[in-house]
């Protein structure tokens, strides 16, 4: 398999190294029910036949973050993208548990 | 060997022809016995010519077998290759290049070819149909591995493995293309040649060690010269175009994803011994952008009784050795088949000079044209004729039926030809499903991978104009689509040959077993069985058989074991079904695989900056990750790993020691948000920690559970340099990254892994600042007062060395770490060793550095065990409340927060002179030892030279509240139970005030 | 061949082979040099600092960082792009070049002249011989003089720019994978000969003693 870094150009997948879902976002740690989304942040993975966004790391190139689309049906692989250029900021965490955006 | 004088021939030789040079003669053995071949043939070639039929005994019933085939697909002529740890079985004597030397060994036979007393499984043929694996060894299961399969492998074995690691390497090699080419027959010589010239980087790979495919071995005409002159030419084009690369000897036997293809390359397997400096094999990982498949077709057989009987063989593989070879392989051959190329085979056969008796064909109408011909050469033409038996040890004759007549012929082989099946096995690595093409009466490709394409009699082109202009087309359509521009190409000229065909698979009427499979041994008979046992799915068929399941995987069976079903089920084929192949297309060496990555070069090892300081110390090194370590450091006189491991733990604790940590990982952060960030990682508070200090961190997996530990210091206002675990550095590594670039990308913050920069010495004991003071440069106070517990300082060592010194222990003694840029490193050891000198400074290894840890209750690897949290460590009181941090949702958990989860203590043995063990279960006294009762376990032990006694560290539930209890250490799988006392998890100094003194 | 894998092997793995000629006879395809006099340092820019820092680079060195994976060099200075906002700055003869960086402002530096080992490569095989080690396709159609790529050759983090047009090529690996990278090349190199000159230490010398 073959993922197109967007810094690196076109490389093997045994360079990077496989997160999954890239659709779960960090939930607000300060919220209430924290502990629920918590869970379902941590757990909770839908195993979709088809499109799929995924996180994948080239640990062996740039030490980037990528966000990389991919058919689960047929392991085509039709983008990716660095996690920084699309990763909006996610619920933070300031000291003393505050939420700002 | 010596050679056969030049002016004799073999006896099967033909007096002209074949692409081999008669003017070189190579001597090689067969079961012992010395013949003669030349360059450009193969094994089975050369045996053809010397007039030898009987090449080996089947895999089940060592039934006497020849060779049916002259390539790859062969199912019978398997043979043992060399001998000793080069030995190889199971080698396809058909694509055996020939060199001088070679040993060959029949397989599968005992004691001897001609005299197989283990045929005796022959009289066994009714009790070993199909489903006999199944049937027969179903019970009792206790019998298997004593009784069956020792019994089964001696029996059935199919060959033997050599012994001796194989002495030979590997290689592995990428390449990059336009265009890969599988195939260079008629469709992959043009397709090749179409997109060279539009200027793609082509590579062509052909498995053959001469390529041309079957325009070597048939007698067609190209632009009005011999085929293979075409093929020449060709090639001699291609390899003087600098964008193509031509490999032979090589198969592409995989496709994966992203366009990337597995081929090996047997480079020295024609050799007696790979040439200096050569690897035998090379496997390539080819990335393409497109592919065309140009594999050509295999011929199958054709089932009837006795079909098996050595003489019997493809019609395309007569030719092949009469045209390429110049090989009769027999003097006398019958025809038996069910289509127009048969008889061109035949014809090119009887012009090369081998006697025909007759062509035997299925069906009563037969193109006037061929019949003609036939007439012309004196061939006998029987339409609407079946084969019937055969006779004779090898092939002496054959029984034919015509008209509901039989008649014998005496014949020494027999050429059969049921038609062709275009090689398209790698169109299904991607799930495709071949298509059946009623017309061709074969399967041709269905969908194919991504960016392949088939053509040529792959795709089901048969006949040679079609093959040639499809090749053509297929490679501009490649270069067309990955945008380069081709000019229009005149296709050569050569006819479309004759190439009717009637569907037909087995003569039903026939005696004798008749073999669908003789590489497996399964016949029609065994199909029928199967079918009235109700097995209908193909993929069951071929699994409770064994059809095509053998090293051949069912190239020249499949099909027709598919037939028959269908026959019997009156389905039809395409309801039928197909099987579809998977990688490899053909057997692959292991060691391929492996490449040069095996025994000492299994995988990278990585030095210490002090290694060769540490070797000349006398080191016993381990392995640790891809680390080599210093263990312990053996004096003379020592006896055992204890001894030394005592010596230098009392030396620290009496004096000073020293011991390289440059394995833990190192990462710089830098920015104006990076304490911010590391309050975010660490359940601790780093953004508070003055400059010049440093502090323990622990850190939590987002699910609440502890990743790692090490300490973090601030070398400045926005400047930190990390430690890890040595075992988690790049895992920690990465989770930062992922926390800055997906979790928070709007923290300013940089990092750089420093792990390889700087050399790391502690340096430990009463006696440590002494030692240090003699090795900084003047100027720098160590003191207690200047460089306090958990102080760093930035400073110069050895005369302008930049140094850092951090002042942590994990011995639990007055402790420094060092950190020197990594080249000085061993300079470093070295002065610190003279400076130590008059203290006896003792170098020590890891599993000292283990014991004074435990001793000191520090947790390490065998705690952070991805199962316990910071409160089961006893670290849970560090976490700030005042922040968020990764894992703190999590962590507070009621699962996780539980106080009844098994947490950290401190164990020692009832009886001093018992000795604990890691892994033992911890119950409660008197208890049966079940699960419902296990506590927890002892998760490292040591013997303490300070106690005199073992020690241990453990995770027990409610742990912290049962100091003092007596629990009981059960140990069944090394036959341990003793009683422990429960103790808190620190055996020594625990106010500290060694590490302050 | 057994030379290189047998367990009898004569080169000791836990030092680099030494100078010398190793494998095929005759004219060496590959000829490697250890490289221990050049100044390393990464150098990333802030949030924001981009073009603050690329204006100070090519002021101090009139070189312009370059956007992806290129390498740029001007006045015995060269920045490698190693990742989006992040470059490896490499000098010869430049002891301080991470404090002159760090002076620039802008971006944070951080030392590493320890912390690779380099290589630099030539010879009529030497893109033969890579072609075994590193995945990436170098083929003077689509990489050439002053392209860089970051992978793992055989196993081992890697940095790769090709120098010159023969070609010739300047590798780096961590500094602990010295040895281990050396058996490597070695064994990929062995068919084609490989001349290895070392930085001017004695064969005993192991990676990790002083420089010069
Ligand atoms: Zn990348």
């Amino acid at each position: 398999m073959r993922i197109p870094c967007p810094f690196c150009g076109s490389r093997d997948a045994h360079e990077f190294s496989y997160l999954g879902d890239a659709t779960p976002r960090r939930p607000d740690p300060a919220a209430p029910g924290a502990e629920a989304a918590f869970f379902d942040y941590v757990y909770l993975r839908d195993n979709p036949a088809g499109a799929f966004e995924e996180w994948w790391y080239h640990a062996a190139g740039c030490r980037q973050w990528l966000k990389v689309a991919r058919d689960t049906r047929t392991h085509a692989i039709t983008g990716a993208v660095l996690a920084r250029d699309v990763a909006a900021p996610a619920a933070p965490t300031p000291a003393g548990g505050e939420t700002a955006r | 060997m010596s050679p056969l004088p030049a002016n004799r021939r073999a006896a099967n030789r033909l007096a002209a022809g074949g692409r081999i040079d008669r003017s070189r003669t190579l001597a090689f053995s067969f079961d012992g016995r010395r013949l003669d071949g030349h360059p450009g043939d193969t094994l089975a070639s050369a045996l053809l010519a010397n007039g030898v039929k009987l090449v080996g005994r089947s895999f089940k019933y060592h039934r006497p077998r020849g060779i049916v085939s002259a390539g790859p697909e062969e199912p019978n002529a398997l043979v043992e290759l060399r001998g000793g740890a080069r030995r190889e079985p199971n080698s396809r004597a058909t694509v055996t290049e020939l060199f001088d030397g070679l040993e060959a060994t029949s397989q599968n036979r005992w004691p001897s070819l001609a005299l197989d007393l283990l045929s005796v499984n022959g009289l066994l043929a009714p009790f070993l149909g199909a489903g006999f694996y199944y049937k027969t060894f179903m019970w009792p299961a206790a019998l298997w591995e004593k009784l069956y399969e020792p019994a089964i492998r001696r029996a059935a074995g199919l060959g033997r493995a050599a012994e001796a690691a194989d002495p030979d390497s590997y290689e592995k090699v990428n390449a990059f293309c336009d265009l890969l080419v599988i195939g260079s027959g008629p469709a992959g010589l043009m397709a090749a040649r179409t997109a060279a010239r539009a200027g793609a980087r082509v590579i062509l790979a052909e498995e053959d060690f001469l390529p041309g495919g079957r325009l070597n071995a048939e007698a067609l005409e190209v632009d009005g010269a011999p085929g293979h002159l075409f093929a020449a030419r060709t090639l001699a084009e291609l390899a003087g175009l600098p964008n193509v690369r031509l490999m032979t000897r090589t198969t592409v036997f995989g496709v994966y994803d992203g366009g990337t293809y597995g081929a090996v390359e047997k480079v020295s397997d024609h050799l007696p011994e790979p040439g200096p400096f050569q690897p035998r094999q090379r496997l390539w990982r080819i990335v393409a952008r497109r592919a065309i498949l140009a594999a050509g077709a295999t011929e199958r057989p054709i089932v009837f009784g006795g079909n098996d009987r050595p003489g019997v063989m493809a019609a395309g593989a007569v030719q092949a050795y009469a045209n390429r070879f110049g090989v009769a392989a027999a003097r006398q051959v019958a025809v038996f088949a069910n289509n127009d190329g048969a008889w061109r085979a035949t014809f090119e056969a009887r012009t090369a000079g081998l006697g025909v008796a007759a062509i035997i064909d299925v069906r009563s109408e037969v193109p006037p044209a061929l019949l003609a011909r036939a007439q012309a050469l004196g061939i006998r033409a029987i339409p609407g004729g079946v084969v019937t038996a055969t006779r004779g040890r090898t092939l002496a004759g054959i029984e034919i039926t015509v008209g509901g007549r039989r008649e014998q012929i005496a014949v020494d082989g027999l050429a059969v030809s049921g038609g062709w099946s275009p090689n398209l096995h790698l169109t299904c690595h991607h799930g495709g499903r071949p298509v059946w093409d009623p017309r061709l009466a074969a399967f041709v490709p269905g969908s194919t991978p991504p960016g392949l394409e088939a053509a040529g009699a792959a795709a089901g082109r048969l006949t040679l104009g079609a093959a040639l202009r499809d090749g053509l087309e297929a490679g501009a359509r490649a270069v067309a689509d990955i945008g380069l521009i081709v000019h229009p190409i005149e296709p050569p000229k050569a006819e479309d040959e004759p190439a009717g065909i009637a569907a037909f698979w087995h003569v039903a009427a026939s005696r004798g077993p008749a073999f669908v499979d003789q590489q497996n041994d399964v016949t029609a008979k065994d199909i029928a069985l199967a079918h009235k046992e109700g097995f209908r799915s193909v993929e069951h068929l071929k699994r409770y058989t064994t059809l095509g399941m053998a090293t051949d995987q069912g190239k020249t069976s499949n099909v027709t074991g598919l037939a028959i079903m269908a026959e019997l089920t009156g389905a039809g084929i395409e309801a039928t079904g197909t099987t579809i192949f998977r990688p490899p297309y053909t057997p692959v060496a292991l060691g391929v695989f492996a490449g040069h990555h095996r025994g000492r070069e299994f995988r990278p090892v990585r030095l210490t900056p002090t290694h060769g300081w540490a070797e000349r110390q006398g080191a016993v090194f381990i392995e640790t990750g891809p680390w080599l370590r210093a263990q312990y450091f053996p004096r003379p006189g020592e006896t055992d790993w204890l001894e030394t491991v005592n010596r230098e733990v009392k030396a620290v604790r009496a004096s000073v020691g020293m011991i390289d940590v440059s394995t833990f990982g190192k990462i710089d952060l830098q920015g104006p948000d990076a304490g911010a960030f590391l309050d975010r990682v660490y359940i601790n508070t780093f953004s508070t920690l003055p400059v010049g200090k440093a502090r323990y961190g622990v850190m939590l997996r987002e699910d609440g559970l502890v990743m790692d530990d090490g300490t973090t210091a601030r070398l400045g206002e926005s400047h930190y340099v990390m430690t890890t675990t040595t075992a988690n550095a790049a895992k920690v590594f990465q989770h930062l990254e992922f926390c800055l670039q997906v979790l928070w990308p709007e923290l300013d913050v940089q990092m750089a892994s420093v792990s390889e920069q700087w050399a790391q010495i502690a340096l430990a004991g009463p006696k440590a600042r002494e030692v240090l003071a003699r090795i900084v440069d003047a100027g720098t106070d160590v003191s207690d007062a200047a460089l306090p517990f958990m102080g760093v300082l930035g400073t110069t060592v050895l005369g302008g060395v930049p140094a850092r010194l951090f002042r942590v222990s994990f011995s639990g003694e007055l402790g420094y770490e060092i950190a020197v840029p990594a080249r000085q490193g061993e300079r470093l050891a070295e002065a610190l060793m003279a400076a130590g000198a008059p203290f006896g400074i003792t170098p020590y290894g890891i599993e000292a550095l283990g014991v004074m840890r435990i001793e000191k209750g520090h947790v390490s690897g065998n705690e952070l065990s991805g199962q316990t949290t910071a409160a089961d460590l006893g670290l849970g009181r560090m976490a700030s409340t005042r922040k968020d941090h990764i894992g703190r949702v999590m962590a507070a958990r009621p699962g996780l927060a539980d106080p009844a989860r098994p947490s950290l203590v401190g164990l020692k043995p009832v009886d001093g002179a018992a000795r604990l063990r890691a892994g033992a279960h911890l119950l409660p006294p008197g208890v049966p030892a079940t699960t419902a009762n296990d506590e927890g376990y002892i998760t490292s032990v040591a013997y303490s030279p300070h106690l005199g006694h073992w020690i241990g560290l453990g995770l027990l539930a409610r742990g912290p509240q049962r100091l003092g209890e007596r629990v009981r250490a059960y140990d069944p799988v090394r036959g341990g139970d003793l009683e422990v006392e429960v103790c808190a998890p620190c055996f020594l100094d625990p106010k500290g005030e060694r590490l302050r003194g | 061949m057994a030379e290189m894998s047998s367990p009898a092997h004569p080169l000791s793995h836990t030092r680099p082979i030494p100078a010398g000629h190793h494998g095929r006879p005759g004219t060496a395809g590959v000829v490697a040099r250890w490289r221990e006099d050049l100044a390393i340092a990464t150098l990333a820019a802030r949030h924001g600092g981009e073009a603050a820092l690329a204006a100070a680079m090519d002021a101090a060195f009139g070189l312009a960082l370059p956007a992806g994976p290129k390498a740029a060099g001007a006045n015995g200075v060269s920045a490698l792009g190693l990742a989006p906002r992040r470059w490896l700055v490499l000098a010869s003869q430049r002891p301080a070049l991470a404090a002159e960086l760090a002076g620039l402002g802008g971006g944070a530096v951080t030392e590493q002249s320890d912390g690779y080992a380099v290589l630099d490569l030539a010879g009529p095989e030497v893109r033969a011989v890579l072609a075994k080690l590193v995945a990436v396709d170098l083929d003077p159609a689509v990489f050439s003089t002053g392209d860089v790529v970051a992978s793992s050759l055989a196993h081992i983090g890697a940095v790769l720019w090709q120098t010159g047009e023969e070609p010739t090529y300047r590798l780096l690996v961590g500094t602990s994978f010295a040895a281990a990278f050396s058996h490597t090349l070695l064994a990929a190199a062995a068919e084609y000969g490989l001349d290895l000159a070392d930085a001017g230490r004695g064969p005993e010398a192991g990676r990790g003693t002083g420089r010069g």
